[in-house]
C-alpha cells in the first residue's frame, strides 16, 4: 500500500492500484495561517494490519475482514473509505471499532451523492490515540471450488486420493498476506432458506433482488459470527528448517454447526486475476472396492465400472466432507506411468459417506440381455354389450364370436449373459426397473430396490461366461390390478 | 543467463509446452523479476492411448533446484492442454543427491496457458519430476489390412495404430501406449501422422458366410421374390482361431484376396473395405464383401391361415417357402434369419406385441434354429447347398419354416 500523503482531492491514481483504502482526514485547524485555504484536510493512509477472507462457493460472495491502525485526535475524527472498481457492496461496509473498547464511537456514516464507492465515517474520540478499527464488506469475485486427483495402485486395490482447493481472485482487490477461510457445503442456501422460511411465503415474491442479496448477506454474517477467526496467524509454514523441505501449508479444518470451515495455514497473497491451488488432503492407500453396475437410470443403458471407498477414518480419510468438485481418476498402469480413466464430478461427500466414481464401461467385460422367449397367458375376453368376461383356456376354447381381449399376461424369458476377460473375479449389481404390474421370476435371490426396481448380485469369475435366467411377467390390460413389481421363485419342474 | 520474465513468453510460443525453473537471484531485492531460467529438457515421453476419449501425455525432466523455495513455470501455447488435469508428481531415488521437494502451492497466472508451481527442495540440487497431462489433438486409431487366402479359408490380419498429432507439438522419440499390443518409441512430429504395424496375425481360419434375411437385407428383387444374399468374412476372435488374446478395436478393414497362381502375392485383388465393430474375446468381426450373384433365394409365404380361438384372438398358421439355388461351383452354407415382427408385419398389422410362436412339423430345417444366434424374436436356420454341377446347373433345394404366431389380436 503506498503511504502518500495527499490531499483530499480524490486519490486517482492511488486507487487505481490499492482499490479498497481508507483515509484518515486529518483537519489542520483553521488559525495556522500558513495555508491560503480556509478548510485544508490532510488524509493519511492506514495500511492494513491484517485481511481475513471468508469465501464461500455455493454463491459468489466473500467476506472481508480487516483491520488498520488509526491515529484519532480528540474530538470528530472524519475517515474516508474507498473502493473503486472493485465488487464490494456498499451496504455491507461495516466499522467496528476493536481498541480501546472505550472512548470511540461512530458518529455517523455518510455516502456522498457525488462520490460512488466511497464512504465517510465520523469517530467521535475522547482522547488523543491510536485504535484498531475493524472494516467488514462483501465482495463478489474471489470465489473458491475444490477438486481431487485419485490415483489407483496397479492392481487397484487401494487409491491415492489427493484433495485441492483452487482460489481464485476477480475482485479488482489484491488482498496481501491474507488469512483465507472457506466455508465449504451448502451452508449459505441453508441458511438463505432459513431466513426466506422466516418471512410468509406470499412475501418471498414480492421481494426485490436486493432484499434477497441482503437476506443473504445476513445470512451469511449470522454464520460466521458462529465461527469467530481464530487467532490470526502471520507465520506461515514456510521456514525450510536445515536439510528439510518446506512442507506444504495445513490446511485447517473445523466443523461448526451444519457446515465446515477450511482456514489455510498462514496468509496467501493472490494477485486479481490468478487463481492458487492448495492441497487440502491426501490420503494414501485408501482401501478400494470394485463394482461392476447396471443401473440405467443412473448410469445409462450400459455396466459401468466403479471405485467404491469411503469417506472415512479406515479410509485415511474422514476429516472434512469433500466439497463439490471434480475427481480426475488415474491407475498405475504398471508400467512405469499412468493410465487415464475418467473424471466425473462429485457432490459434497459428507464424513463416513461412500465416494463412488464411475468409470465407464469396461471393454473386458461384455453384458447382454437376450430375449430367449415371449409367450402369453390368462387371456380374458368381454363379451361385446356386457359386463361378462371369460377366460380364454387350452382346454376350452371358446368360440364366443363377440367378444375382444381386454386382459393378458406376457410371460418374458431372458437371459442376461455376461463374460469377464479381465484377470480378477467381479462383481455384478443388476438394477432393472420395470413399469406396470409386473412379477420377475427367477432363482437368483433377486431383491427389491424399490417396488418396480428389481437388484440382482452376481460374481463372475475370470474368463467365466455367465448366465442369468430369469422372467418377468407383465400383468396388461384389466389383468394389471397394480403398479409394482412382485417377486417370485420357479415353481418346481 | 539473465533474462526477464518476457521472453519466456515467446519461448513458449516456439516450444509448445515448455517448463522453466524461474530461480529468483534474491528475493529480498527489488531484482526479484529478474530470473534465471533454465530450461531442463524433456528426459522421457510417453503418449498413453489407452484411453479413447483423452490421451494422457507424461513427461520426465530433471528440474535443477536451490535450496528453499522455487518457481518452476509450465506453459502451453497454441496446445490443447487441459490445465487441471495436469499431475505433478517429483520422482524420488533416481537422480543423485537429488534434494528432498514439496510442492507448496500452484498457481495459475490471468489470461495465459501457463501456471507455476511452488516448490520447496531441502538442499540445491537436481530433482526428476514427471508431469502427466491431457493433451487434445492427439488422436488415435485403428486400422486393419486383412488378406484372404485364395480359398477363402483363412486370413491373415495385420492391425494397425495410426496416430495423428494435431496437438501442436513435438514429441522425438515418445513411448506410445496403444492399450493393446506392445508399447512402440516413435518420435512423432508437429502434424505428422505415424502408422504403427501393432500385430499380425497369421492364417486366421474364417468363415464365409452367405446369408439372407428380408428384414436386414430386403429383397434383391421383389417382383421375382428373389432376396439379396450378402457375404461376409467371420473372423472369430478367440483361440482356436488365433486370436482372442484381447478384444479386437474399432476400424476400418481393408480386405483383399491373394491370387491363384504360382505367385499368390502377385495376384492379390482389393475385395473392399468395411468397418470392423468393436470385437469382444470370442465374439465375431463379420466383414461385409458385397452380395452373391450365384446364390439364389426365392422367398414366398405359402400358407397364411388365422384360426380364430375366440372372439378378436386369433393363431396364424405360416409357412414360409424358400427355393434356392447354388450357382457355385463349391458347396455353401447358407444362414437364413427370420425376424418374426417382420413376418407378422407381412401377414398383419403390427400391434406392437412380443410374438408368440411355435414351430410346425412342415418345417424342413433339420437341425433347427441355431441356438446361439436365435432370439425371441429372430430365428436363424442353416441350409447346406451342394455344388453345382460341372455343367453348371443347380440343384433346387428347397426349404419351408412352418410357424404358427399365437395369441394374436
Amino acid at each position: 500500500m503506498n503511504a502518500n500523503n495527499k490531499r483530499n482531492s480524490p486519490p486517482q491514481g492511488l486507487r487505481r492500484y490499492a482499490l479498497a483504502s481508507l483515509l484518515a482526514i486529518l483537519s489542520i485547524p483553521g488559525n495556522l495561517r500558513t495555508t491560503q485555504a480556509e478548510n485544508v484536510d490532510l488524509s493519511t493512509v492506514p495500511s492494513r494490519d491484517s485481511v481475513q477472507l471468508t469465501i464461500y462457493n455455493s454463491e459468489d460472495l466473500t467476506l472481508v475482514r480487516e483491520t488498520r491502525v488509526v491515529s484519532f485526535k480528540k474530538g470528530v475524527n472524519p475517515l474516508q473509505f474507498s473502493w473503486a472498481n472493485t465488487q464490494i457492496d456498499p451496504s455491507s461496509v461495516e466499522l467496528t471499532i476493536l481498541k480501546p473498547a472505550d472512548g470511540l464511537e461512530l458518529l455517523d456514516t455518510t455516502f456522498p451523492h457525488d462520490k460512488p464507492q466511497m464512504l465517510y465515517w465520523n469517530v467521535q474520540s475522547e482522547v488523543d490515540g491510536a485504535a484498531t478499527i475493524q472494516i467488514t464488506y462483501f465482495t463478489s469475485g474471489i470465489t473458491w471450488s475444490a477438486d481431487y486427483t485419485a490415483i489407483a495402485d496397479g492392481d487397484e486395490s487401494t487409491l491415492d486420493l489427493e484433495g485441492f482447493v483452487r482460489i481464485t481472485n476477480n475482485s479488482g482487490e489484491e488482498y496481501e498476506n491474507a488469512q483465507v477461510r472457506l466455508v465449504v457445503g451448502t451452508i449459505n442456501l441453508v441458511e438463505k432458506i432459513a431466513q426466506l422460511a422466516q418471512i410468509p411465503m406470499s412475501d418471498v415474491e414480492k421481494l426485490e433482488r436486493d432484499e434477497l442479496y441482503a437476506f443473504k448477506h445476513d445470512a451469511a454474517r449470522r454464520s460466521l459470527a458462529l465461527a469467530e477467526a481464530p487467532a490470526m496467524d502471520a507465520a506461515g509454514g514456510m521456514g525450510g528448517g536445515a536439510g528439510m523441505p518446506a512442507k506444504a501449508k495445513q490446511i485447517v479444518k473445523e466443523g461448526l454447526s451444519e457446515y465446515f470451515i477450511y482456514t489455510v495455514e498462514g496468509t496467501e497473497t493472490i494477485p486479481t486475476g490468478w487463481s492458487k491451488r492448495l492441497r487440502s488432503f491426501e490420503a494414501s492407500g485408501a482401501p478400494l472396492k470394485i463394482e461392476y453396475r447396471y443401473r440405467p437410470r443412473e448410469y445409462g443403458e450400459q455396466l459401468v465400472r466403479m471405485y467404491l471407498l469411503a469417506n472415512d477414518e479406515k479410509s485415511h480419510l474422514g476429516t472434512t466432507p469433500l466439497p463439490d468438485g471434480v475427481v480426475r481418476v488415474f491407475r498405475d498402469n504398471g508400467r512405469d506411468g499412468l493410465s487415464y480413466l475418467a473424471q466425473q464430478s462429485i457432490k459434497y461427500v459428507p464424513i463416513g459417506d461412500k465416494i463412488e466414481l464411475n468409470l465407464g464401461v469396461d471393454p473386458e467385460v461384455v453384458f447382454e440381455l437376450v430375449k430367449t422367449r415371449a409367450a402369453r397367458e390368462e387371456i380374458w375376453t368381454q363379451i361385446h354389450g356386457t359386463d361378462k368376461f371369460q377366460l380364454v383356456g387350452d382346454d376350452a376354447r371358446r368360440q364366443e364370436v363377440n367378444s375382444s381381449v381386454v386382459g393378458w399376461n406376457d410371460r418374458l424369458s431372458y437371459q442376461q449373459r455376461i463374460r469377464n476377460y479381465t484377470s480378477r473375479p467381479i462383481n455384478v449389481e443388476i438394477r432393472r426397473p420395470y413399469d406396470g404390474h409386473v412379477t420377475f421370476v427367477s432363482d437368483l435371490a433377486p431383491q427389491l430396490h424399490d417396488f418396480q426396481t428389481v437388484e440382482l448380485a452376481t460374481q463372475v469369475a475370470p474368463g467365466e461366461k455367465r448366465v442369468l435366467d430369469f422372467t418377468i411377467v407383465q400383468h396388461l390390460g384389466t389383468n394389471a390390478k397394480q403398479s409394482n413389481v412382485t417377486l417370485a421363485a420357479n415353481k418346481a419342474n | 543467463m539473465l533474462i526477464p520474465r518476457l521472453p519466456v513468453l515467446s519461448l513458449a510460443q516456439t516450444m509448445a509446452a515448455a517448463l522453466l525453473a524461474l530461480l529468483a537471484i534474491s528475493p529480498s531485492e527489488a531484482w526479484a523479476r529478474v530470473k534465471l531460467i533454465t530450461l531442463p529438457v524433456r528426459e522421457r515421453v510417453e503418449i498413453q492411448l489407452d484411453n479413447e476419449q483423452a490421451t494422457l501425455v507424461e513427461e520426465e525432466r530433471i528440474v535443477p533446484l536451490t535450496k528453499g523455495e522455487n518457481q518452476v513455470d509450465f506453459s502451453w501455447a497454441n496446445t490443447q492442454v487441459d490445465p487441471d488435469s495436469i499431475v505433478f508428481r517429483v520422482l524420488s531415488g533416481e537422480e543423485k543427491d537429488a534434494p528432498d521437494v514439496n510442492v507448496l502451492a500452484v498457481s495459475y497466472p490471468p489470461n495465459e496457458s501457463a501456471l507455476v508451481w511452488t516448490l520447496s527442495a531441502s538442499n540445491a540440487g537436481s530433482a526428476r519430476v514427471r508431469i502427466s497431462y491431457i493433451l487434445g489433438n492427439l488422436n488415435r486409431s485403428v486400422n486393419y489390412r486383412a488378406v484372404a487366402s485364395n480359398d477363402e479359408t483363412k486370413l491373415d490380419l495385420s492391425q494397425y495404430l495410426r496416430i495423428q498429432n494435431l496437438a501442436n507439438e513435438e514429441f522425438g522419440g515418445a513411448g506410445v501406449w496403444a492399450g493393446f499390443g506392445p508399447k512402440f518409441s516413435k518420435p512423432i512430429g508437429l502434424n505428422e501422422t505415424k502408422e504403427l504395424l501393432v500385430e499380425r496375425f497369421k492364417s486366421v481360419p474364417i468363415e464365409k458366410t452367405y446369408a439372407c434375411n428380408p428384414q436386414e437385407y430386403d429383397y434383391l428383387d421383389r417382383a421375382q421374390n428373389k432376396l439379396r444374399v450378402p457375404m461376409h468374412y467371420v473372423i472369430k476372435n478367440d483361440k482356436e482361431h488365433g486370436l482372442g488374446a484381447a478384444a479386437l478395436p474399432f476400424g476400418k478393414v481393408r480386405i483383399f484376396i491373394a491370387g491363384g497362381g504360382d505367385d499368390p502375392q502377385a495376384g492379390t485383388a482389393f475385395l473392399g473395405e468395411d468397418w470392423g465393430k468393436f470385437t469382444p474375446r470370442d465374439d465375431e468381426m463379420r466383414l461385409y464383401l458385397g452380395v452373391a450373384q450365384d446364390v439364389v433365394v426365392k422367398r414366398t409365404i405359402d400358407k397364411n391361415e388365422a384360426r380364430r380361438i375366440s372372439g378378436n384372438l386369433d393363431d396364424h398358421e405360416l409357412i414360409v417357402k424358400y427355393e434356392i439355388e447354388n450357382f457355385k461351383k463349391k458347396p455353401v452354407r447358407l444362414d437364413v434369419t427370420e425376424n418374426l415382427r417382420h413376418l407378422r408385419g407381412e401377414v398383419r398389422a403390427d400391434n406392437g406385441r412380443d410374438v408368440e410362436w411355435e414351430l410346425g412339423p412342415a418345417t424342413t430345417f433339420q437341425d433347427g434354429p441355431d441356438s446361439e444366434r436365435s432370439t425371441a424374436e429372430q430365428l436363424t436356420f442353416h441350409a447346406d447347398l451342394p455344388a453345382a454341377s460341372p455343367d453348371g446347373k443347380a440343384e433346387k433345394i428347397v426349404h419351408k419354416l412352418h410357424i404358427t404366431l399365437k395369441n394374436e389380436w
